[in-house]
């Protein structure tokens, strides 16, 4: 994994070409017409439409939210185009051999290699691009063990009485501006769902790739998990080197039936724009889960690119003796910002809670933990444990932490400890004393800081990350 | 949600049109006042803390003038008495021997550079309720400790309130200047008495080498409301070491800010706060690291029972420049109750690399292994529990100095306590 | 240049700040040889082995360094440690996360990289830092924890040894790596020094106290005060100074 942290830090932004093909995309711009215009190029039924219109409604009302450790001029809404696909995927995913020869070659550049047998092999992958899913692996061998892995907007109609039944149950449409936005426009994602007692065969992964100039990516991702099932996932990100801002808002469902165990896992490399802070992703993104009975679901994020990142899975204990757990890395260098942790709500009994995040800010950057930890007065036996550490390179860089601890049950515990830090002088010098040089030292020294998270990464992930976490740390170190 | 009547609020004093020395400062806090935001659940600085007590109640009445009659000492402290009744200085029950270097004013007759100083302190928060304070700053002390002066005793300032004060509304004023190397002891004592609202400022400014020992006791009447805040700024090489008791009263919200705004300074502060019925205690603390060189070290502890609500907000800000800082804060909180509630948020916004923060929260009930422990030598579980409480928060309280204090609190907590605290041994 | 020295330092100064610490070093040390260097606190007897590895913040102010026939000053703190030179801290520092395995194989590759040989393969190096493990008394899971994390004072100083046995530098500078412990612990530790001892590497023994000279026997011993070498001898001359203490060398000095 050092290796991995040491190319992470040192290179340059990798992903950020651009494919040239032909898309189809809606001119900019947010009305009625154009949520119509997205529902009837994926042919949607009518009561999908009707929900995306009453978001849009909703959302319309509201107010962007404030809050959040970021400064961003305002982000002009009737600018982005809400709608981009390739011409070739126009009638949907087609198979492997059907796939346009250019976006392969794409995501082979990316290190995602869609062919079943190439390095990948045990892994299913969604590769999503601008608006549309390209393909989805593995589906065959899949089936067979009953888990459907498809693009949503595939699901919809060959499983909508789930999707209906789950669309919206964890991250309402009004739950936040960027959720109802999301709601009311939003374009692929995977879906899948774990039969009961069904341990997924291998691990599932959504590609996500944004190519097109001033479009917005709204992937929308809900993962069922019947009762006693298992289920990997892991989720994958970046775009090309615009000197505009692109603005991604994501919204991710996950529902753990009763004895369920879903484990969630991003490499977050969006493109963070350019040293001065030129371009860039915003990341405004919503991510939720609800653990019923003995149900599990662990996050797991590592978080390097994105100009501005808003980001907080969470996940809530609605069942007695359940668990939730949240591992965090989030690296901010130049001119990023990061405000993003999570939101452990405990309502049943018994119930569970990790919070793991590691911060590091190098450059001007900003990065803030902001969590949540709530016990409810039926939360009986509740347990919570919270590890926030800070990580400071340079002098220009800042690093916050607002945990809210809410408490409403004495046989609770909850525990929180925070610490902020530099590099120190002393550990460098003993790496470059020992024959190292600063920035190898640096990269161990980070490495070592993040290992309580790293080691959550999934082995075929970790594999991968490498080739996804390349973010540069470069002149951050003196 | 009742309402808390703003305009009236503002014209319950009619200072400001007084002519005194002091009149511009109170139309500028009162039109301040008027215009503030009225703190609600959306305001991040009052997210859990529910202004009901204030808003229900009527308390928009100037109190009856008293004085003497009372005995106002703590048992047994040797120290300078300065006292307050229903909000206005009581010079008939003040007791204090002249020490060179050491000046008291009333607010009339305070000289041009403790004017200056009146207010500026506190300027800059964004708490409403300090503006409503200075706006109905009648009466104050402004204690000047002179450059190299070392107060051979503690200056105690009490604040009581009579029966006939209930349903009024005052504010309480301090200002104390600490010389370049002086040395103090300050005793904030608001021993209760009256079911009043009182909204409160005190401001300390310690100048270079300048030493506080600053003890604030207040016990506020059950069903009083109080809001006040305390305000230190830290010149180079300065000390503060600040311990707060916090009991009673319906609402009680206390501000505490201090700020390294010279290198080499060094804050402690310890604070207890008790709350019980349904009481709400709201304490918010804020450390602003300006200067290279500082240290901070702050525990917070706080027991809540029955229906009872805790809050706790302890921010630390390091600002641009302030390296080699080192910052640590401490909260752990106590549920007694299945209904009692603790809302903490501790808070570090850091803009230096060089420093060394953390912060740590912990909400729990009392540790079973502990209270097996007492158990398996023969001691009840009642008894065991009320022991390991009261020990929780009697450990900060050996960090005060003074006996006659600690008796005091001692005492203050055996009351809390009622009949389940343990025997004193002492 | 003068290949028959393994270090030559001509008329060292250094500050740190404002403050001079070194006031003209002088010293010669050939393949070899160990120098035991002594002196009361604050006669700059760190500062030296912090100058000598480039440490940030310590300032030369004049003189000259020859290692190996290089110029010692010229290089980066790295480079010095992979042309040969070791400093064993008095206080080492934790890196929290970072395995001693991981940290140790990083710096061996380095060195090895830069001599020009291959890195060990993975098993191989294994296999050697679990034998050095073994040599210095330290249970083989040290070399899982994180570098002195949560290590005792003892376990730090041994993992300092065990460093320089895998790095195998020309001249280890050792900062009173005898304070802090007890006598079995120091035996250890003399041992694994000795162990080093051939006629191509040279040692220089920073310490306060005698007592460790008795386990590893130096050929020079200087005395260093005020921020000069005031007295060169063998080693009855650490003796005398155990019996006279550091006053009688200072006031013969001012």
């Amino acid at each position: 994994m050092s290796e991995q942290i040491h190319e992470l830090i040192r290179k340059d932004y990798e992903a950020g070409f651009v494919t040239a093909i032909e898309s189809e995309t809606i001119p900019p711009g947010l009305s009625e017409d154009v949520v119509r215009v997205i529902s009837s190029k994926k042919g949607e039924p009518e009561w999908l439409l009707d929900w995306r219109l009453k978001a849009f409604r909703a959302w319309r009302g509201m107010p962007e939210p404030g809050w959040a450790h970021v400064n961003f001029p305002p982000v002009d809404f009737e600018a982005v185009s809400y709608y981009s696909a390739p011409k070739s995927l126009q009638d949907g995913p087609k198979s492997l051999e059907d796939v346009d020869p250019e976006l392969l070659k794409t995501y082979e550049k990316l290190g995602i290699p869609l062919h079943e047998r190439a390095r990948l092999a045990g892994v299913a992958v969604d590769a999503v691009f601008d608006s549309v899913s390209v393909v989805t692996t593995f589906k065959g061998k899949l089936a067979e063990a009953g888990v459907v892995f498809c693009p949503i907007s595939e699901a919809v109609h060959t499983h909508p009485e789930l999707v209906r039944k789950y669309l919206g149950s964890v991250v309402p449409q009004r739950d936040n501006f960027y959720a109802a936005l999301n709601s009311a426009v939003f374009s692929d994602g995977s879906f899948v769902y774990i039969p009961k007692g069904v341990r997924c065969p291998m691990e599932l992964s959504t590609y996500f790739r944004i190519n097109e100039a001033k479009t917005g990516q709204f992937e929308r991702t809900l993962i069922i998990a019947d009762e006693g099932s298992h289920v990997s996932y892991l989720e994958g990100c970046t775009a090309p080197m615009r000197d505009e801002n692109q603005l991604h808002a994501a919204v991710v469902e996950l529902v753990a039936l009763k004895g369920a165990r879903i484990k969630y896992s991003t490499v977050q490399n969006w493109y963070p724009g350019d040293k001065d802070g030129k371009g860039g992703i915003y990341n405004f993104v919503t991510k939720r889960g609800v653990c019923h009975d003995d149900a599990h679901i662990s996050w797991t994020q590592v978080e390097t690119g994105s100009a501005i990142t808003w980001k907080y899975p969470s996940v809530v204990l609605r069942g007695d003796n359940s668990v939730g757990e949240f591992y965090s890395v989030a690296l901010t260098n130049n001119c990023q910002q990061a405000d993003t942790g999570t939101k452990m709500i405990h309502l049943g009994r018994n119930t569970r809670s990790t919070i793991v995040s590691k911060g590091i800010s190098a450059g001007r950057s900003s990065n803030a933990y902001r969590g949540l930890v709530r016990i409810n007065p039926g939360a009986e036996g509740a347990r919570n444990h919270t590890q926030c550490d800070s990580l400071l390179i340079g002098d220009a860089s800042a690093a916050h932490t607002f945990p809210y601890i809410e408490c409403r049950n004495s046989s609770a515990v909850v525990e929180h400890e925070a610490t902020t830090s530099k590099v120190s002088e002393d550990q460098l010098f003993l790496c470059r004393q020992r024959g190292l040089d600063a920035e190898k030292a640096v990269s161990m020294i980070v490495n070592g800081f993040c290992r309580e998270v790293f080691k959550e990464l999934p082995m075929e992930f970790a594999v991968e990350a490498g080739k996804l976490l390349e973010v540069s740390l470069e002149g951050s170190v003196g | 949600m009742g309402d808390f009547d703003r305009q009236a609020a503002a014209a319950l004093y009619g200072g400001a049109d007084a002519g005194d020395w002091f009149s511009g400062a109170r139309r500028a806090s009162r039109a301040a006042w008027l215009v503030s935001d009225w703190p609600g659940r959306k305001t991040e600085e009052w997210k859990y803390t529910s202004l009901d007590a204030l808003e229900s109640g009527s308390w928009l009445r100037v109190p009856p003038h008293a004085s003497g009659g009372v005995d106002h000492r703590i048992a047994g402290l040797e120290a300078d008495y300065l006292v307050f009744r229903n909000g206005r200085f009581d010079a008939e029950a003040s007791r204090v021997e002249p020490v060179s270097g050491l000046q008291i004013h009333r607010l009339a007759d305070a000289p041009e550079h403790l004017r200056e100083r009146f207010g500026s302190i506190a300027s800059g928060t964004a708490n409403p309720f300090a503006a409503l304070a200075a706006c109905w700053t009648e009466d104050a002390v402004l204690v000047h400790l002179e450059e190299g002066t070392i107060a051979p005793r503690p200056l105690c300032v009490v604040h009581l309130g009579d029966d006939a004060a209930a349903g009024c509304a005052w504010a309480q004023r301090l200002l104390l200047v600490a010389g370049a190397r002086s040395e103090l002891t300050l005793v904030e004592h608001f021993p209760g008495g009256a079911a009043a609202f009182v909204t409160g400022l005190t401001e300390i400014d310690l100048q270079p080498g300048a030493q506080l020992r600053h003890i604030r006791l207040q016990l506020d009447a059950e069903e009083a409301v109080h809001i006040g805040g305390v305000h230190v700024d830290l010149r180079d090489a300065s000390a503060y070491r600040g311990f707060v008791l916090a009991t009673g009263s319906r609402l009680k919200r206390l501000d505490v800010r201090l700020r390294h705004r010279g290198p080499g300074a060094d804050a402690a502060l310890d604070a207890v706060y008790l709350a019980r019925r349904s009481q709400l205690v709201d304490l918010h603390t804020t450390v602003e690291h300006e200067s290279p060189h500082c240290t901070t070290r702050e525990i917070c502890r706080g027991i809540v029972d029955d229906e009872a609500r805790a809050v706790f907000n302890g921010r630390i800000l390091i600002r641009p420049g302030a390296q080699k800082t080192s910052a640590d804060l401490s909260n752990r909180n106590l549920l007694l109750s299945d209904r009692a509630e603790v809302d903490t948020k501790p808070e570090l916004e850091i803009y230096a690399d060089d420093v060394k923060c953390s912060h740590g929260a912990t909400v729990s009930r009392i540790d079973e292994k502990s209270l097996y422990y007492l158990q398996s030598r023969g001691i009840a579980r009642e008894e065991a529990e009320v022991l390991l409480a009261f020990g929780f928060v009697n450990a900060l309280f050996a960090g005060v100095e003074l006996a006659p204090v600690q008796a005091l609190m001692d005492a203050g907590l055996r009351e809390w306590f009622g009949s389940r605290a343990p025997e004193a041994l002492t | 240049m003068d290949h028959g020295h393994m270090l030559s330092i001509r008329n060292l100064g250094a500050r740190i700040g404002e403050k001079q610490i070194l006031k003209g070093i002088d010293l010669e040390i050939k393949p070899g040889e160990v120098h035991a260097i002594m002196g009361p606190n604050g006669s700059g007897k760190s500062t030296l082995g912090y100058v000598l590895s480039g440490r940030e913040g310590y300032e030369v102010t004049g003189g000259e360094v020859s290692f190996r026939g290089k110029d010692l000053l010229a290089m980066q703190t790295e480079e010095r440690a992979r042309e040969g030179l070791f400093l064993a801290f008095q206080y080492p520092v934790e890196i929290p996360g970072v395995s001693n395995m991981e940290f140790l194989k990083a710096a061996v590759d380095a060195s090895r990289a830069h001599r020009g040989l291959e890195a060990f393969d993975a098993v191989r190096f294994m296999k050697l830092a679990r034998e050095t493990c073994t040599r210095v008394n330290l249970a083989q899971d040290f070399l899982k924890r994180g570098v002195n994390e949560g290590f005792s004072g003892g376990e730090k100083k041994r993992n300092e040894i065990l460093q320089m046995m895998l790095l195998e530098p020309s001249l280890a500078v050792l900062d009173e790596t005898d304070s802090g412990l007890d006598i079995d612990a120091l035996q250890v530790v003399a041992a694994g020094v000795n162990s080093m001892r051939s006629p191509d590497r040279s040692f220089i023994v920073v310490t306060h106290y005698q007592r460790l000279l008795d386990f590893i026997v130096p050929d020079v011993v200087h005395v260093l005060a005020g921020g000069r070498i005031v007295r060169s001898g063998g080693r009855e001359l650490a003796l005398e100074l155990e019996e006279k203490g550091y006053a009688w060398i200072e006031r013969e000095v001012v």
